[in-house]
């Protein structure tokens, strides 16, 4: 297994001019899932996109397991075992499943290997790999996207709010497939979230984030997890 | 049956000189200026096999491999600096049209030259007589397109460039090195110039400005075209069509100028072209 | 004029541009003008034939660097209004002889063509959603229609040797060179006056973000088409001295090769600057004449190699660089005064609602993001827009300020129907918007960014720099509640991001809106920033009697200020009402916890 931590360290980082995360400091032990909650423009989605190497950041340090990976490009990040679902514009619409599928993987080989290893959750897409992903249901665009992210064996795995917009049974099927690959592999989570009883599921440990700062942090299966995480999200 | 040769061979040859203007802007999203003086090189890779009493033949693989060449040295040192500043490549790449039009005019001189052709004589087609070397490029044409479309939609690599035309971000947050893959297109889409104009020399001549016809045509097709190797094979015969039709029943002088006018006229009324909306 | 003011004193730490009195240009200016007045008995004979010769071509270099370097629209084009302007010499002169008719009828030509052939270029490249390589290319076909014509047209146009020995103004060599000297120094001064005053910063602002321009109500077409047509004129007309001073026009004259030379040009001598290019295409044109008969292909070598080098490494050119010890830095604008502008227009309070939305929908494709919005603003309210990512804020707000965007359903802005109608149209109506990151001006100062904000009350002068700014009293709270009045002539660029976000508001208001659409105005922004945007806000709707409706996450930030609040989820609006109705309403509730049934508070 290779598993891998994340750690932030001060890290600062916006857009432009602007700052959205203040010197943010996050560990994440190898195996660990963390879940990410917090109200909409709070910094989750640039905290992703930090990681993944899509921002400069203007301080502070990241690593992934043992390594500096503050200053690489995205796909030198990706290659070295982080897998990213974005929110939106994650898949190619035009291209079939298969191609999503495969342009993961560094090499084609392990296509066949890969693919009947995440069979079982993914029953869904072995017939119809020749279908573009563009006429794909909401609910299956999102399970390709994981079913991608799983296939590329990463260290870690980054999404961000999977669930938007998805059906309860969708969503539940989401869970499953997620706990399954904790189970397999051990794999490292971030789980940016809005839907709080899927994050909390999954989720190790949760964090709530506010106006680019962690405001809250605690273990996702206490039973008073729920509550403190709704009084941050009170509308 | 004469008409309707030439307007097939013309689609050819359209498409055989646009293919690599094609790739580079599809992919960088800039239009490669020097693609005339790239078309002048295989002009005189040409002129350069004919000179060394070579099979003419030969011209082909050795303008390619020079295109590659000066395409990878261009990437890297002219247009990768320039990635962000799009109106300024095309700027860059124009001075250096310039700069390999001098170089070529200071090693062969300015005057027009001729080469021989791989293939002379004519063939026969339903009765009528015709250029066999324009008739060969037809086939040729079409191999091209099929090349290319398999390259761009069965390999790994076409694959992989389809990917960062498509969706850059999500290219690279996919481990796809968007760099490489413009290195290469670039690389490419230079090597087919040169080719372009190594094939194209034998129906006319050589001469240091012999580019720079080619290059605003080139252009108006690859903007009113889709996105694919396919649709630009489309956009040639139909614009291709306008041209021959024009020239033959109105003026030469007004033929070479149907595509430009047309393809600016096109834009204006849909600014997607060819491509789907 | 300008008064001195205290302000001028550079705030400590924060960087001014260079007060240089523009000394350094003007001692420029003088010696270029001794040249000229005593060029004749300094010159030899060849030496003066070139320099007139290339004062024509200057002239139009000029015209492209105000078209590129100061619009930012790369032209290959203008050597085509020059050669028209050539040809209308030689094809008047040589068919129809020399006489005081035949020049005015020749001045005529140059003058109508260049501007008709102008106009048709213009509709053709510029319109909204262009791209700018488009407008490139047409820049380029039209020199290569051009020359084809000239090359077909037989004995009349002399085809590929063009026209010679047509009779012409018989000027000694001396009057031709003062005469192409003052017209050079006129063009010169004219273009520089323009480019320098307040309606001349237009151009960089169209340049620097052209969107923000419509969103002034400012339609940047129309003014790319005019500039157009007056550089075409120009360049025409300096074509015709050239003809009328050269006896011989050819069609290399209309080519692309000198129109791709005028962009070398102005490239090595260093675009936006106006007397780089000037220099440049002297000085080159010059060295060209020596050197091309002695080195003909090591030069154009040397250009071609040089253009490619500037263009990557050395963007602003190399003559500003060779000068800068003779301190030629950027000149400094004069700051102006603020002044406060009354309210014009129909009173604030109207029968009309600000905002009226009837059945709006939306649809990408097969993807419906709007469905059946109904929605009334009034005068006075501060609306607060809230919803989950992905429920459709941003688009709704794009349905209200630009006709084109929605699929289907009416929208009126202040009883206006905006039909199919552009921004820039419906700023007219009384629209301002703000947007989310900071859409300014990057390369204008502050108070030019003010300026050109309220273009559509008070026309910027062609001529002047007005000493005086005027805003709408809601317009001055804020720049003089963030403390932009101190730094008015800082370039926007250097600003801070909250700094940012209020010059924007700033600019929005000096439009004198009737109703502000605000994208997320407290994004990114410190706690003090917010409390300002919010004291900000409330006084324009209830002090000043604006609509405003706000797109915000922040929702403590909305419940202070909003008199009503709108929910938006998944394309329609699910709820309306106050701020403690909508809050504590369990569909709302559900809707932000993100899942579909109800979540156990007690496990």
């Amino acid at each position: 297994m290779n598993q891998a931590g994340l750690h932030l360290d001060a890290v600062t980082s916006g857009y432009k001019a602007s700052v959205v995360l203040r010197d943010l400091s996050l560990a994440i032990a190898p195996g660990e899932a963390v879940t990410l909650l917090g109200k909409n423009g709070m910094g989750k989605s640039t905290l992703l996109k930090t990681v993944m190497g899509y921002l400069p950041k203007k301080g502070g340090t990241i690593r992934l397991g043992g390594e500096d990976i503050t200053r690489l490009a995205p796909h030198r990040i990706a290659r070295l075992g982080i897998a990213y679902a974005a929110q939106e514009h994650a898949l190619f619409t035009d291209l079939s499943i298969r191609d999503n599928l495969r342009l993961g993987l560094v090499k084609e080989s392990v296509f066949g290997e890969r693919f009947a290893e995440i069979e079982p959750v993914f029953p869904v897409f072995k017939s119809r790999l020749k279908q573009y992903a563009g006429t794909l249901s909401g609910g299956e665009q999102k399970m390709l996207l994981l079913a991608r992210a799983l296939m590329m064996r990463p260290a870690v795995i980054l999404l961000d709010e999977i669930t938007e917009g998805l059906q309860p049974s969708v969503i539940d099927r989401l869970a499953k497939a997620l706990l399954w690959e904790r189970e397999q592999r051990g794999t490292t989570m971030l789980i940016i979230e809005q839907n709080v009883p899927f994050a909390l599921k999954v989720a190790d440990r949760f964090l709530v984030l506010k106006q680019g700062e962690i405001v809250d942090e605690g273990d996702a299966k206490v039973g008073d997890a729920p509550e403190r995480v709704f009084s941050h999200l009170r509308v | 049956m004469v008409l309707l040769l030439d307007l097939l061979t013309t689609a050819a040859m359209l498409f055989v000189v646009t293919a690599g203007l094609m790739m580079i802007f599809g992919v960088m999203k800039i239009v490669n200026f020097a693609h005339g003086a790239l078309l002048t090189l295989g002009g005189y890779a040409s002129y350069v096999t004919t000179q060394l009493k070579l099979d003419p033949w030969l011209s082909w693989p050795l303008a390619l491999i020079a295109g590659v060449m000066v395409g990878m040295v261009v990437e890297w040192l002219i247009v990768k600096p320039l990635y962000k500043r799009p109106l300024d490549a095309i700027l860059a790449t124009w001075g250096l049209g310039i700069v390999i039009g001098q170089l070529i005019v200071m090693g062969f001189g300015r005057e027009v030259q001729f080469v021989d052709s791989p293939l002379s004589g004519t063939w026969s087609i339903a009765g009528v007589d015709y250029s066999a070397y324009r008739l060969l490029l037809v086939p040729v044409a079409v191999a091209l397109c099929l090349l290319l479309t398999g390259l761009l939609n069965g390999t790994r690599f076409g694959i992989r460039t389809r990917a960062v035309i498509m969706n850059e971000a999500l290219a690279s947050g996919l481990g796809i090195h968007s760099g490489w893959v413009r290195f290469v297109t670039f690389s490419l889409g230079a090597g087919l110039g040169t080719l372009a104009g190594t094939m194209i020399t034998p129906l006319s001549s050589v001469d240091p400005n012999m580019g720079m016809p080619w290059l605003v045509s080139a252009f108006m097709l690859v903007m009113v075209s889709g996105h694919s190797m396919p649709s630009l094979m489309l956009t040639c015969v139909v614009f291709g069509a306008c041209q021959v039709l024009v020239s033959t029943y109105a003026s030469p002088v007004l033929g070479g100028l149907t595509i430009a006018v047309l393809a600016a006229v096109t834009l204006r009324i849909r600014p997607k072209g060819f491509a789907h909306g | 004029m300008a008064e001195a003011r205290t302000d001028r004193l550079p705030v400590a730490g924060q960087q001014t541009a260079p007060i240089r009195s523009g000394r350094g240009l003007l001692a420029l200016g003088i010696v270029g003008l001794l040249l000229i007045a005593v060029g004749p008995w300094v010159f030899d004979t060849y030496l003066l034939n070139i320099l007139i010769k290339s004062f024509f071509f200057a002239i139009a270099a000029i015209t492209v660097d105000v078209l590129w370097g100061y619009t930012g629209y790369l032209t290959f084009g203008q050597s085509a209004f020059f050669g028209i302007g050539a040809y209308a010499a030689g094809l008047v002169f040589t068919h129809s002889g020399f006489s005081v008719s035949t020049v005015l009828l020749a001045l005529g030509a140059a003058v109508l063509v260049t501007a008709a052939v102008a106009g048709l270029v213009g509709w053709l490249s510029f319109y909204r959603g262009a791209s700018p390589f488009f407008a490139t290319v047409i820049s380029l076909v039209l020199p290569i229609v051009l020359t084809q014509l000239l090359l077909s047209g037989g004995a009349w146009t002399g085809s590929s040797s063009g026209l010679t020995g047509y009779e012409s103004f018989d000027l000694s060599l001396e009057a031709w060179y003062w005469i192409a000297g003052a017209a050079l120094v006129a063009a010169g001064l004219l273009a520089w006056m323009v480019v320098r005053s307040d309606a001349g910063r237009i151009l960089a602002a169209i340049r620097d973000n052209e969107s923000r321009c419509s969103y002034l109500g400012i339609n940047a077409s129309l003014v790319k088409i005019a500039l157009l047509v007056a550089t075409a004129v120009i360049a025409g007309l300096a074509g015709f001295g050239y003809g009328s001073f050269s006896g011989v026009v050819a069609p290399e004259l209309t080519g692309f090769v000198l129109g791709t030379e005028l962009i070398i040009w102005v490239a090595l001598g260093g675009r936006g600057t106006l007397w780089g290019p000037l220099i440049g295409a002297v000085l080159i044109n010059v060295a060209t004449a020596y050197l091309s008969s002695s080195m003909p292909f090591a030069w154009q070598l040397i250009l071609g190699v040089a253009f490619v080098l500037v263009i990557v490494l050395l963007p602003q050119g190399l003559v500003p660089l060779l000068l800068k010890p003779l301190g030629l830095g950027r000149q400094a604008s004069n700051v102006p005064a603020l002044a406060e502008r009354a309210v014009s227009g129909k009173p604030v309070v109207s029968d009309k609602p600000a905002l009226t939305m009837r059945g709006v929908t939306k649809r990408f494709g097969s993807l419906k993001v709007l469905q059946g919005i109904d929605l009334q603003a009034n005068a006075g309210e501060l609306l607060g827009l809230i919803g989950p990512n992905g429920a459709g804020k941003t688009t709704l707000m794009r349905c209200m300020s630009d006709g084109a965007d929605r699929t289907s359903g009416e929208v009126e802005l202040c009883g206006n129907d905006i039909g199919l109608l552009p921004p820039d149209a419906c700023v007219r109506f009384g629209l301002g918007r703000k947007f989310q990151n900071a859409n300014i001006f990057e390369s204008l100062t502050v108070a030019e960014c003010l300026r050109i904000a309220g273009t559509i009350l008070e026309k910027p002068s062609l001529v002047r720099c007005d000493g005086i700014l005027r805003l709408p009293p809601y317009a001055l709270d804020v720049v003089r509640t963030t403390e932009l009045d101190r730094k008015l002539n800082v370039v926007a660029r250097d600003l801070s991001h909250g700094e940012q976000q209020a010059l924007e508001l700033a600019m929005v208001l000096a439009l004198e809106p009737r109703i502000v659409l605000l994208d997320e105005p407290t994004a990114g922004l410190t706690k003090t920033e917010r409390t300002r945007i919010g004291m900000v806000l409330s006084s324009l709707a209830h002090r000043y009697g604006l609509c405003c409706l706000l797109v915000e996450h922040d929702l403590d930030f909305v419940e202070e200020i909003a008199t009503r609040i709108v929910v938006l989820h998944q394309g329609t609006i699910v709820m309306e009402g106050s701020f403690q109705e909508v809050v504590n309403s369990e569909l709302v509730k559900t809707i932000y916890a993100g899942s579909t049934h109800t979540p156990k508070e007690t496990t």
